[in-house]
């Protein structure tokens, strides 16, 4: 019994380190690896019992148009590869239920169809990084700094996400080419 | 216990009822044998000592310290796991059967596991996908709970299925049915059989553990609901007869009603949705909910295999009993379809029907309250009484007289039972 109990420990702790072992791995592969891409965002400010404070992201980047419905249904896992626009933000350019043969794409769901009638079919994919996690302190200045900088409409915000293949991460939330976490550290040594 | 004896010796001993060697033997005893209360005391003081420094890690990491490198991040977010399991393993290693340790050490780890996965969620921005980090979380602590052989890791661990449920069936969306909640609920059943059915050894951590998956498995089925309302009775109705039957079974009874969760539960469930069924909206609503296609629903499936579970049990609880002392409310899925059946072509008649079936549930409970001297099985039956008239009180045409009556009826009963009861328990005693 005791053996047996010691196999089961062993396999215990294995597993345990195993899935965040993992989880470090594949992401650390997309921070190194992947494309950089800039997704623009609009951030608020929630939480979460486990992972603390963070910035949700609702990104603009997450539908893509196509002539046609090709028969995707909401819940559907999808491939999304993503081209630039003319100032440098990600947009969809292609969508497959196979994985492409691309250096970076991402794996996701199909939230929902669009469909007017006389107008193209709107295919709305979730976006796997709308979370940006900032120290308890600091989630809500960043949301108001955020807000601030949206009413001058020549500042804009963006997430980088690095994309590999099928994952992405997001490595920083920007307002105006400046990082939201040092964005907060000058708010708060600015005198007021 | 021991106390009152050890206080009461000399009396004894003065009324000549023991002699000094006796009183001598009883003291021996009582001081050889380890006290039952301060081991509980450092059981539970173990088990919230851990619960608390484990919470209170996950609260102090999800501060998400800015100014730490992300190597840094990490190894403070899984060192907490690590030590968790060294306690773990020289609990393991030396055989140490403190229950205090086993229970305190289970918490522990379950709650720093959750740490270790939030901690590289956190540091890479991943996605919110609650109900698989629930998942994870919960496969990755169910080995603690055999490794320990912790009832308080398994108590966690039937929460954090429950809790994963309900995220993907009620408050995610678009929200599916939580296929994968059954066979992760199974696996701690073993757990239970070994440690307490098998050895027929039933403690608080027992009945805290029953309890859990009676509400457990009561909350989720409702999350496989699509839409055929009319059949969720059913499927409802075949489970709590099920918990009926299996309260019938020796493995599962206990001495006392509350800490029988699935006899409680069970028949108070059954209860609930008769006293629904009595209502018209149900048996008027039928034929629209039959016009759908019932045979391919969910529900209709659960409803088929909960009832054929039925069958089985009921097979075993005759082997065992006679007719005559089986709970009748073991029967209600058999009613139900028989009720069913007959509302698609005679929903007054049903309506009429489960009045009746009712007040002979209610008959049946005060009787059985009388013949086994229990007040609050009594009183139960009594309530189901007044329930009943209650329902009646808003959907019926009777006269105001008439309804007067029936409470002032039902009233007296309450008192005659209670004062017959009360009586002819001063007189055995």
């Amino acid at each position: 019994m005791k053996k047996f109990l010691l196999i089961l420990f062993v396999f215990m702790c294995v597993a345990q380190w195993l899935v965040p072992a993992k989880m470090i791995y594949d992401n650390e592969v997309v921070v190194t690896e992947g494309l950089l891409y800039k997704f623009r965002t609009q951030p608020v400010d929630p939480s979460d019992p486990f992972r603390g404070k963070y910035v949700t992201l609702s990104f603009d980047a997450n539908a893509i148009v196509l002539p046609d419905s090709g028969d995707w249904v909401a819940g559907e896992e999808a491939f999304v590869s993503f081209g630039e626009d003319s100032l440098g933000f990600a947009t969809p350019a292609s969508i497959s239920r196979e994985e492409p043969d691309a250096p970076a794409f991402l794996k996701t769901t199909v939230n929902y169809v669009e469909n007017y009638s006389d107008s193209p079919y709107i295919i709305n994919f979730t976006l796997p990084f709308d979370r940006f996690y900032l120290e308890e302190s600091k989630a809500s200045q960043a949301e108001q700094a955020y807000w601030q900088a949206q009413r001058d409409s020549a500042q804009v915000a963006y997430g980088v996400v690095r994309i590999g293949k099928g994952q992405a991460v997001l490595t920083d939330v920007m307002i105006n080419d400046k990082s939201i976490v040092e964005l907060v550290k000058e708010l708060n040594t600015t005198p007021e | 216990m021991s106390k009152n004896i050890l206080n009461d010796l000399p009396e004894l001993l003065r009324a000549n009822v023991i002699d000094e060697e006796t009183a001598k033997r009883i003291t021996a005893y009582y001081d050889a044998k380890p006290n039952a209360s301060s081991n509980r005391l450092f059981v539970v003081f173990g088990i919230l000592g851990a619960l608390l420094i484990s919470m209170g890690l996950v609260l102090i990491v999800a501060h998400n310290w800015d100014d730490l490198p992300k190597a840094a991040k990490l190894f403070i977010g899984l060192l907490p796991m690590l030590i968790g399991q060294g306690v773990c393993g020289y609990l393991v290693v030396k055989d140490i059967p403190s229950r205090a340790w086993r229970e305190g050490c289970g918490a522990y780890l379950c709650f720093t596991i959750a740490l270790s996965i939030a901690v590289v969620g956190q540091v890479y921005n991943l996605e919110g996908n609650f109900p698989r980090f629930l998942m994870v979380w919960m496969l990755l602590t169910l080995p603690a709970v055999y490794v320990l052989r912790s009832s308080m890791a398994a108590m966690l661990y039937v929460c954090g299925v429950t809790w994963y449920a309900c995220e993907l069936g009620y408050f995610h969306y678009p929200s599916m049915p939580p296929w994968k909640y059954w066979p992760m609920l199974a696996l701690v059943l073993p757990f239970c059989y070994t440690e307490f059915i098998m050895k027929g050894f039933k403690n608080n951590f027992y009945y805290f553990i029953s309890w859990l998956v009676v509400l457990s498995v009561t909350f989720c089925i409702g999350a496989f609901e699509n839409h055929h309302e009319d059949l969720v009775i059913g499927m409802y109705m075949s489970l709590f007869s099920v918990f009926v039957l299996l309260s019938e079974l020796k493995a599962f009874e206990t001495h006392r009603v509350l800490t029988n969760p699935l006899l409680l539960v069970g028949s108070l469930g059954i209860m609930c949705l008769l006293l629904l069924l009595s209502f018209d909206w149900y048996w008027d609503e039928l034929d629209r909910f039959t016009e759908q296609d019932n045979l391919a629903s969910m529900e209709f499936y659960f409803t088929a295999i909960l009832s054929a579970l039925a069958v089985i049990l009921m097979v075993f609880v005759f082997r065992a009993k006679s007719i005559a002392s089986i709970n009748l409310k073991g029967f209600a899925f058999l009613i139900f379809i028989a009720l069913y059946i007959m509302g698609i072509n005679a929903p007054g008649s049903a309506q009429l029907l489960v009045n009746l079936v009712i007040l002979i549930f209610a008959v049946y409970t005060i009787r059985s309250g009388a013949k086994q001297n229990h007040l609050g099985i009594l009183n139960y039956g009594l309530l189901i009484i007044t329930a009943l008239i209650l329902c009646r009180f808003f959907d019926t045409d009777f006269s105001f007289i008439l309804r007067g009556l029936l409470f002032i009826a039902v009233g007296i009963g309450f008192f005659a039972a209670n004062y017959y009861m009360i009586k002819k328990r001063k007189q055995n005693a």
